[in-house]
């Protein structure tokens, strides 16, 4: 169980430009859910991801996981128990290392990183295994660079390096955005089946409405720092695309765009 | 294939061009046939300096006085290390693989790096404007030389001499600096015969001479500049710190004394680098091995005024002192 | 032949230096000026071992203790008192001026007549007759070489991993759940590590310390690496330590053919401009590739 209680973020503090993100913000996830978040550019979707990964800091309230209070714990030991995909396809993979350097590194999560090989012969025929099932033909190129890769295959790779390990978050942050509609799809398609695998509680972050109506076992909408809007596991059932549609042209309107 | 080809034609042809170039410039000496009249030297000077330059200038022509004249029956190369230290050793195997008769190395690290390439060799290392060749490691092997050690003694009685009051000598340094440190330990060991105090503040690059000369002007009656290399570089800003609170700059050389100090009691870089050149030429002759020459001290402690600046600073200068100057300036 | 010899000899022994400004430029992306005090630092504590009549053998791995602990030291005023890169190795490269005269404590010490790793019993029984004024050359490319290889071995470790990805996406290092300052810091220690030892080794064939050894040394560093990957970036045949040790050479090889060549005055300027001319085939080659890819 993720939760994120009493929560208040400013930017800026003390200026002229101060402004405030999160106030009183409160969050429950549920082991095993599957939450989809969306909402209107500035809404604060991408700030609640880095609040609980520990990339920013917060102002007031605090983060748990499982009832334990992490909110002064470092972001990379809070990353222990995380896995994360990024919208940037770069940013989950590490470009200059090939294919199979990227997984052997993810591979070796909780491990102790010391004078072993980097690179475990015998896990190979897993490796090749988890990428065969792709079929983007990544079996084949192992010892190819990752920056050769184009941004849905990376994005493919980052999302298996990050799932590779036992964890007890998923963040993805909008980890579709960048990718053209086919390979989005692709994307989703497995994540799906990752998170169904592995029963792992995801946080979703999306601009694409459908993909949060379509997947998931709960959709919350958030506007200006505050949840508007949030189906659970019977409503989301039936929801359709049309049905959050209003709500969401509304907010985007205010925030002009 | 094509890369692999550019980047190794790269490398072949500047290996190439290391040992082509170098051949000829050996035959054309080897085959000037009268190797007894005849002669090659290579000069290795540390840093663009001009006590360095002097030196250089005096060490020709006190190799000309004893009739090896440059041009006539010696070829003299000179090399620059623009004060990098792999460069000076490069600069020295250089000399070394172009055969030369004998290297000349000016300013300490030059003279260690050539004698360090000259130690599987014959070729004789004379160097000069080393300050300790005894710590240098200098003294022996078939190696001599000069040093440039200040006249400590002849500095401390000419500001008794010219300032009977002083009590405080103040001096800048540089801790980097083997000379200056050497020198301030025998200042300190003789300032006590003429009731004098040393006061020193030790820098470590030029712009912190600024600083240090502000802070000492406040605190001595004079101050004394040495050889010391960063500090001559930034001597201007040494002497308009002293000269605004009225406190006379010593200093130990003919260039500083023109350039503003009031006196200085010190070496003359091209006569150090003359006697350097007539030991040069013993060696080149073969009257003496360079083993067998040990080093040399400058004698001459040359006394330079500035009458000018004792007039600026209301100094009255004993009229019978005057004409001991070699040279007097009045600016 | 002599000239080429000195150039080789003092390619491998800067070569090793090289290697560890290849890991903070190259792997960490991190602009370290500590390089300019650990070289001598390298230096002035063999001098000072030498002296005192301690195995020559051991200055090795004393130094490159010494050099780790300057560079870590480094790491750490930037990670954990998150000062910027440069400013940390420009602090640390200050204080190691003074470190490294109070070691010596002088600023210029001399060991002409001790045993070093290239003048001993052993050495010269080794290396007879002709052999013998090729001892340091051979025995400066086998210390290069094992460096190298035992680099390469480190860098394909599970550790050796790590810092590759650091300076390659350091946010995936905080996805493993791990520190990326740390990372840093261990990458700094290795490379500062490596330039004590070449500051090490170079003493020993100058026979002495100077204050002054380590001017310029980030520069030379810097200039090897961008020869090296820069000319034979798209060379399979060869590791990228192993261009970076060619590119070392190649430095030095222009600056001896402007000393052999070029009136003094003009030596900066003629080793610039043959720096240039190489990184400029490096870079006509990479285009070519890229249009042909």
């Amino acid at each position: 169980m993720l939760e994120v209680r009493h929560l208040d973020k400013y930017y800026n503090p003390g200026t002229i430009s101060e402004l405030c993100l999160f106030s009183d913000f409160n969050l429950i996830v549920e082991d095993g859910e599957f939450l989809c978040v969306v909402g209107s550019n500035g809404s604060g979707k991408t700030s609640l991801l880095n609040l609980i990964g520990g990339n920013l800091s917060l102002d007031g309230g605090g983060i748990f996981f499982h009832g334990e209070d992490i909110t002064k714990q470092k972001d990379f030991l809070r990353h222990r128990r995380i896995g994360r995909v990024y919208q940037n396809p770069g940013a989950g993979t590490c470009p200059g290392m090939s294919i199979l350097e990227n997984m052997s590194l993810a591979d070796n999560k909780g491990k102790h990183y010391g004078l072993g090989r980097g690179i475990n012969k015998q896990r190979i025929p897993y490796y090749k295994e988890l990428l065969s099932g792709l079929n983007l033909g990544l079996q084949d190129k192992l010892d190819g660079k990752v920056s050769s890769l184009s941004g849905g295959q990376r994005q493919v790779l980052a999302l298996l390096m990050a799932t590779m390990n036992p964890i007890e978050f998923l963040i993805l942050d909008e980890h579709t955005a960048a990718l053209d509609p086919k390979t989005a799809e692709l994307v989703m398609e497995l994540t799906q089946k990752i998170v169904n695998e592995k029963q792992v509680t995801t946080i979703m972050v999306t601009h694409n409405l459908r993909y949060a109506v379509d997947y998931g076992s709960r959709l919350i909408m958030m506007h200006q720092g505050n949840i508007i809007l949030d189906k659970g596991k019977k409503e989301k059932a039936g929801l359709k695309v049309e049905d959050i549609l209003g709500t969401f042209n509304e907010i985007s309107i205010e925030c002009g765009n | 294939m094509k890369k692999k080809f550019i980047s190794l034609t790269t490398c072949l042809i500047l290996a190439t061009t290391l040992l082509i170039g170098c051949g000829d410039k050996t035959t054309s000496t080897n085959e000037g046939g009268e190797k007894n009249t005849q002669y090659t030297i290579g000069i290795s000077q540390f840093a663009e300096h001009s006590s360095l330059d002097n030196c250089r200038e005096g060490f020709i022509a006190g190799l000309a006085d004893a009739g090896i004249v440059e041009g006539e029956n010696l070829k003299t190369m000179y090399d620059n290390s623009q004060a990098s230290m792999d460069q000076a050793s490069l600069i020295a195997n250089n000399f070394v693989q172009k055969k030369v008769d004998l290297i000349c190395g000016i300013a300490t690290p030059s003279a260690m790096t050539a004698y360090n390439a000259c130690r599987e060799t014959d070729i004789p290392v004379v160097y000069t404007a080393v300050s300790d060749p005894e710590a240098a490691g200098l003294t022996k092997g078939n190696v001599t030389g000069s040093s440039d050690v200040l006249p400590v003694k002849e500095q401390l009685a000419m500001i008794h001499k010219i300032l009977p009051n002083a009590k405080k000598i103040g001096i800048i340094y540089t801790s980097s600096e083997e000379n200056s440190l050497s020198t301030i330990k025998k200042y300190k060991e003789l300032a006590g015969e003429y009731g004098f105090e040393i006061v020193e503040k030790g820098i470590t690059t030029a712009s912190e001479v600024g600083i240090a000369a502000s802070d000492l002007v406040s605190k001595v009656d004079c101050i004394s500049n040495l050889t010391d290399n960063t500090v001559v570089s930034a001597l201007q800003t040494v002497i308009s710190a002293a000269n605004e609170q009225k406190i006379p700059v010593f200093g130990s050389e003919i260039e500083q004394v023109k350039d503003g100090c009031l006196a200085a009691m010190g070496i003359d870089y091209f006569a150090l680098g003359k006697e350097t050149g007539a030991l040069a030429a013993k060696i080149l002759k073969g009257e003496k091995t360079a083993a067998e020459l040990p080093f040399i001290t400058s004698e001459a402690a040359e006394f330079y005024v500035n009458t000018g600046v004792a007039e600026k600073l209301g100094i009255t200068l004993d009229p019978s002192y005057l004409p001991q100057a070699k040279e007097s300036f009045g600016n | 032949m002599i000239l080429l010899r000195s150039v080789l000899e003092q390619g491998m022994i800067y070569a090793i230096m090289a290697l560890g400004v290849y890991i903070t430029y190259k792997i960490l992306d991190f602009p370290d000026l500590t390089v300019d005090g650990s070289f001598p630092l390298g230096a002035a504590l063999t001098a000072l071992m030498i002296r005192g009549g301690v195995n020559p053998l051991l200055t090795m791995p004393a130094c490159f203790l010494v050099g780790g602990v300057a560079g870590m030291l480094t790491g750490l005023i930037h990670v954990k008192l998150k000062v910027r890169d440069l400013l940390s190795g420009i602090i640390m490269m200050t204080a190691l001026y003074t470190v490294n005269l109070q070691i010596a404590g002088r600023a210029n010490l001399p060991f002409y007549d001790n045993n070093t790793v290239f003048d001993n019993a052993f050495v010269s029984s080794i290396f007879t007759g002709v052999l013998y004024p090729y001892r340091t050359l051979v025995i400066s490319f086998l210390l290069m070489l094992v460096v190298k290889c035992l680099l390469d071995g480190y860098l394909s470790t599970k550790s050796g991993f790590l810092l590759r990805a650091v300076g390659d996406n350091d946010s995936i290092v905080t996805s493993l759940g791990l520190d990326k300052g740390t990372v840093k810091i261990i990458g700094l220690s290795i490379a500062n590590a490596l330039v004590a030892l070449s500051g090490c080794i170079f003493a020993q064939q100058q026979h002495f310390f100077d204050i002054s050894m380590g001017t310029g040394t980030v520069v030379i560093g810097l200039a090897s690496v961008i020869i090296g990957t820069g000319l034979f970036a798209k060379v399979t045949l060869f590791r990228i330590t192993t261009s970076v040790v060619i590119g070392a050479v190649l430095y030095k090889a222009c600056v001896a053919i402007a000393i052999s060549y070029v009136e003094p005055v003009n030596l900066k300027l003629i080793t610039a401009a043959l720096f240039l001319l190489i990184l400029v085939l490096g870079m006509e080659r990479k285009k070519k590739v890229k249009q042909s890819a």
